[in-house]
């Protein structure tokens, strides 16, 4: 049994400048989204420090730093691996992202992996209650859409 | 995420309980059986069976022949607030995906 998301996408430039506004330029694409907040106090600014052992944070409003992970392999222009936690898992609680960009045609395909669920110490307990803010009902449907949307204009 | 999941998770992070709960998916299964499928001591295997109980993931029922016999059977419904959880996952990635995907073909455009 594995617990693991993969999701995949067609871009339409060179792996290397996907790489590149992955890792550079989250700040300006990562598009923050009420029902899946990365922190009680929304997702704030997001960064990547370059390299293996950089770190992924995000500055939300107040200044406040919070730490969303490390990287765990940067190999540009093929995989960026990262640590990821939500501020709302337990505090021992860590998952893995990796990210691929592969060469299609003139284009990348990007895949972004999310797992580690199924890789918890066992002897992991909870120890508190944490709440379950993101609890809500999914809006597929709207996203959906959206891309639809997205895509119409990308033609 | 709540404790529910915690739980969840912490009973799925071994090899063992991860294959019992795929044979128990299957069909109800006696404890007896499930230590063989899985070449176990019936002491350890009855430490995995708990384990998944208190997780909430497996129920023990008795048949009404034998009150000492075990049936072991996967309850319904337990995976849904992981499978939920997993799913808002897989959304928020889909999401970013589009917006990174709009961000560089803009700027490549």
């Amino acid at each position: 049994m594995s617990a693991s998301v993969l999701v995949s996408l067609r871009i339409a430039a060179p792996p290397q400048a996907v790489f590149d506004a992955f890792t550079q330029d989250i700040a300006l694409w990562w598009r923050a989204n009420p029902m899946l907040q990365l922190t009680p106090r929304g997702d704030g600014e997001l960064r990547f420090e370059p390299g293996e052992g950089g770190r992924l944070i995000t500055m939300l409003a107040g200044g406040k730093e919070f730490e969303i992970g490390r990287i765990t392999t940067w190999a540009p222009p093929h995989v960026l691996a990262f640590t990821w936690r939500q501020a709302t898992f337990p505090p021992d609680r860590s998952t893995n992202v990796e990210v691929r960009f592969e060469p299609i045609g003139e284009g990348t395909r990007v895949s972004v992996t999310h797992s580690g669920w199924d890789a918890i110490p066992q002897d992991h307990v909870a120890r508190h209650g944490f709440p379950l803010v993101l609890i809500q009902q999914r809006q597929g449907a709207q996203w959906r859409a959206g891309m639809a949307a997205l895509s119409a204009r990308l033609g | 995420m709540s404790a529910k999941i915690d739980r969840t998770l912490a009973a799925l992070a071994d090899p063992a309980r991860r294959r019992v709960v795929e044979l128990l998916g299957q069909r109800p299964r006696r404890a007896g059986e499930l230590a063989e499928a899985l070449r176990l001591p019936a002491p350890a295997m009855s430490r995995h069976l708990r384990t998944l109980k208190q997780s909430g993931l497996v129920e023990e029922a008795h048949p009404e022949f034998d009150a000492r016999v075990r049936i072991y059977t996967l309850k319904a419904g337990a995976m849904a607030e992981l499978k939920d959880w997993l799913a808002r996952t897989e959304e928020m990635w889909s999401d970013q995906l589009a917006a990174l995907k709009a961000h560089v073909e803009k700027k490549h455009g």
